[in-house]
């Protein structure tokens, strides 16, 4: 059979810091950015206001395209969609306007002054969508609630599925790819629509998964052998699911790119977030969950009582122990000191 | 081995189940036929498209208060609906699908229309009909003098306001009630410009502007003028110093004098001498003389009010009145007028025509409505969707074969035929609950046949484990299982809660993503754990000495 990374010793915990600082520097990067440029470039779902994507027969000229554009709705944004034959036109809804009137004014007027140019032949409207403030601003609440009732009730799962330092571990590590995914959002200033958001939720669910089983291999190697530092049960842990968590991204990750290079264009942003966010998952469930969990296990250290629930279990399988330590050779690198406080 | 056999005739039973509920069956729908669409009775799999992907108008509609406050809108907006519903079944499109969503928004939605922007107008369309006889008086002209000094007082903020490039002012031309309805902001884009320059400094800022018309009551505005004055007369001291119990309407058409198009304007009496309400038919109809023309019959009530109103108005103008514009030019009262009556269109075509007919026959909107929210896809747009969401889809489903069929050979092989029926059933639920299937859908579908063969890694890699470990290959298989399970259901759960949140509180298409990332997990832990299982269990008993297992 075919193999990969089988029997491997990385020691994935060693390099934290370097990821810390990498992931950090990325997130301060991204977010920091919220300060000099804005906020995230919001689909006018949730601003407010019409975008009209046109099909022409005949590539256009972008600056003339403009100049006809600009003469009938000023401040309106034109992006080439795709092939140099479509582009999209946004007018973004400042303040409280009137849709009514602002709807058909600027697809009408748009249309008004493409007949003009390109004759009402050499296009077709292929999509318009026009969103009022009112609708607007629901669907803006909409968004935020579905993100913090997601992020509760993934965290409520995790806490109640794990004991709380596990469960926090997951929790801040699936928070750290909703903020690494965000960073990237903004950096690439991808437009963030309904469906983008739809991206951002469906990895909150996705970001746990990897973490979830590391988490339940180092329960189980927990139970097996008391004596090795959580150190080395992290690294174990990491090392001997790392066949799937590759995999299972890997299959994952075909399908997102296969969204991102085949789907089209419509649906390029939530492939994008998506495809960043998974590989930020396995990063994640790796770099960053482990660490926090050893950080919080120092920090906290079980007490006997946390322990006899672990223990009692560790009990029986005592004999199995020295046995399941000699399956993997587990040799300490030699570039880290050898003795780490060992948390149990 | 019974519990094999229970196993067997639930899997046949689900396929079977999903064959037939994704069973080609005759529906009617649009289809391409050369270089336009019709309707036509197709077989094809029943799985219904949202409007993204078979082109489509969606119309959210909501009531306009922003010239009235409405007291009781659950009920205003059941009558609207009714109203609505009429007119879009008068429009003629293929299964429309007009709701009330909550109190205060009617949902249009209108697969495959040609015409969405034809279609917004004739939804959105007040359609209240007045019949008001302009004013014999020469009342305007006595008060213009005074309205003239108002301008003047309070000029410095109008024509700071009406300054040309200021954006302020159209927020606030669009602010005044009655007068202005929103037309083509092109046209008025480019008066602006002209009106300022042109606006005179010295005496009677306004009525400079205002000529008189051919009758009494008809007034005329330069087209360039028309913002101008629209903005002079939207000052509350104008409205207040007009002639009382009379109200100046805008003509919806322009008029032509000499080589300037003018905008003719009207005082009309406040009191409607009858409404639109009395209609019982219109129909459109072209006349060689007047063009196009709208006629319509009162009901018996009506047509007597009208005989006796008109009767006593001889030889006076009457204008009619469609939200709150005039159309065509008053006519003279000749003589009392009965049940029957038309209203003149001018130049504008039959299409017009019959749309304005429609909504008459429809009715009224009793509250004015305005659009909170439009989505529409053209049909092309859509079919191109589909064919890159299956090109993408196809892909993603031939990769994803080929890693596990490289990788875990016989295993693979089993999970890629359980991500066959994964397929199946996904699409299966889809149509049996007769969910959309979407754009995002589509997206959601792709994503989950990525994540369907997650299970099966965990599995497989257990049971790899449990063979390294010198197990043997039965113990292995089942241990296999028994040990991913937990973690299998755990990732699960936290993807469908996403989805299910994601539900409540998604719209239209996201929706649509939302529901097929359920149905499709759902469907994927049943293939990776059930069906999977059930294959080594066949291969099981069917290959008595197993000594290895491909995996």
């Amino acid at each position: 059979m075919i193999r990969i990374f089988h029997n491997t010793t990385f020691d994935f915990i060693r390099w934290w810091r370097q990821a810390a600082i990498a992931t950090i520097a990325f997130i301060v990067l991204g977010l920091g950015s919220f300060l000099w440029s804005g906020g995230v470039n919001y689909s006018i779902e949730f601003t407010g206001g019409t975008l009209v994507q046109v099909a022409f027969k005949q590539p256009p000229d972008v600056a003339e395209l403009r100049r006809v554009i600009d003469a009938v709705a000023p401040g309106s944004e034109i992006q080439q969609f795709g092939t140099n034959l479509e582009y999209t036109i946004r007018a973004r809804l400042e303040g409280a306007g009137d849709i009514a009137g602002s709807t058909e004014g600027v697809t009408g007027a748009v249309r008004k002054a493409l007949d003009a140019k390109y004759t009402p032949d050499g296009y077709v409207i292929a999509r318009r969508e026009a969103v009022g403030p009112k609708v607007g601003e629901e669907l803006r609440r909409g968004a935020i609630i579905a993100m913090v009732l997601v992020s509760l009730v993934t965290l409520l799962y995790l806490a109640i599925r794990f004991e709380w330092r596990f469960g926090l571990a997951a929790v801040l590590s699936t928070a750290h790819d909703v903020l690494l995914t965000i960073a990237f959002i903004k950096l690439l200033n991808i437009e963030v629509s309904l469906v983008v958001v739809g991206a951002i939720l469906t990895l909150l669910g996705y970001s746990g998964n990897d973490t979830i089983i590391i988490f339940d291999r180092v329960r189980e190697n927990l139970r097996k052998t008391r004596k090795e530092s959580l150190y080395d049960t992290l690294n174990r842990s990491i090392n001997e699911t790392l066949p799937r968590s590759v995999l299972t991204h890997a299959t994952t990750l075909l399908a997102t790119l296969s969204l991102l290079f085949f789907a089209g264009e419509v649906l390029r942003p939530f492939a994008a977030v998506m495809t960043f966010g998974v590989f930020v998952a396995t990063f994640s469930s790796i770099y960053v969950a482990g660490p926090i969990l050893l950080y919080i296990e120092r920090k906290y250290p079980r007490t006997v009582t946390d322990k006899s629930t672990i223990a009692s279990a560790s009990q029986a399988k005592a004999e199995g122990r020295s046995e399941a330590r000699s399956e993997r050779p587990a040799p300490r690198p030699s570039g880290r000191p050898t003795q780490r406080p060992a948390t149990r | 081995m019974s519990n094999l056999k229970y196993r067997v005739a639930l899997i046949v039973a689900l396929v079977a189940a999903s064959l037939w509920a994704l069973f080609p069956r005759t529906v009617i729908e649009r289809v391409k036929r050369g270089d336009g669409f019709a309707y036509d009775t197709v077989r094809r799999v029943p799985l219904k498209r949202g409007l993204d992907l078979q082109g489509g108008m969606h119309l959210a509609l909501e009531i306009d208060e922003s010239k009235q406050a409405v007291a009781d809108k659950s009920d205003a907006l059941d009558r609207a609906l009714k109203v609505v519903r009429t007119r879009i079944d008068e429009f003629g499109v293929a299964e429309p699908d007009v709701r009330k969503v909550g109190d205060s928004r009617i949902v249009v939605e209108l697969p495959g229309i040609d015409d969405p922007e034809r279609a917004e107008q004739v939804v959105q369309k007040s359609a209240f009909l007045q019949f008001q006889i302009t004013d014999e008086t020469q009342a305007l002209d006595k008060v213009l003098p005074r309205l003239d000094q108002i301008v003047r007082e309070k000029g410095g903020a109008a024509a700071a306001a009406a300054a040309p490039g200021d954006t302020t002012r159209r927020t606030q031309v669009s602010a005044i009630p009655n007068l202005f309805t929103p037309g083509d902001s092109a046209a008025r884009d480019s008066t602006k410009g002209d009106s300022a320059a042109a606006r005179p400094t010295t005496a009677g800022p306004l009525s400079s502007l205002i000529q008189v018309g051919q009758f009494p009551g008809e007034y005329m505005v330069a087209e360039k003028d028309v913002r101008t004055v629209e903005s002079y007369l939207s000052i509350p001291e104008v409205q207040g110093a007009l002639p009382p119990g009379k109200v100046l309407r805008w003509s919806s058409d322009t008029m032509s004098l000499g080589a300037q198009p003018y905008r003719p304007i009207y005082l009309v009496e406040a009191r409607p001498i009858i409404t639109g309400e009395y209609l019982t038919d219109a129909k459109p109809n072209s006349d060689p003389i007047q063009g196009t023309v709208v006629e319509f019959t009162l009901n018996n009530e009506g047509g007597r009010r009208f005989r006796t109103e008109t009767g006593k108005h001889v030889g006076d103008y009457m204008a009619i009145i469609l939200d709150d514009r005039v159309m065509g030019r008053p006519p003279v009262i000749q003589s009392a007028i009965g049940t029957r009556g038309q209203i003149t269109m001018g130049s504008r075509d039959l299409q017009d025509a019959q749309d304005l007919a429609l909504v008459l026959r429809a009715g009224s909107l009793p509250v004015p409505l305005k659009v909170a929210e439009v989505r529409n896809v053209g049909a092309s747009l859509g079919e191109d969707s589909i064919n890159k969401g299956t090109t993408a889809m196809v892909i993603a489903v031939l990769l994803v074969v080929g890693v596990m069929m490289g990788y875990y050979r016989f295993s693979g092989m089993l999970a890629v035929v359980a991500l066959v029926l994964y397929v199946m059933f996904t699409l299966a639920i889809l149509a049996g609950f007769d969910a959309v299937l979407t754009l995002p859908g589509i997206a959601g579908l792709v994503l989950t046949v990525g994540m369907a063969v997650d299970a099966n890694v965990l599995i497989f890699e257990r049971i790899r484990e449990e063979l390294d470990r010198g197990k043997t290959v039965r113990t292995s298989i089942e241990e296999g299982f028994q040990h991913a399970m937990s973690a299998i259901v755990d990732t699960s759960v936290t993807t469908i809660l996403g989805g299910a949140v994601l539900y409540q509180y998604g719209t239209g298409p996201v929706r649509g993503f939302a529901v097929t990332l359920i149905a499709g997990i759902i469907a994927s832990l049943f293939c990776a754990i059930f069906v999977v299982k059930t294959f080594y269990m066949i291969w099981l008993t069917r290959t008595r000495s197993v000594q290895t297992l491909s995996i």
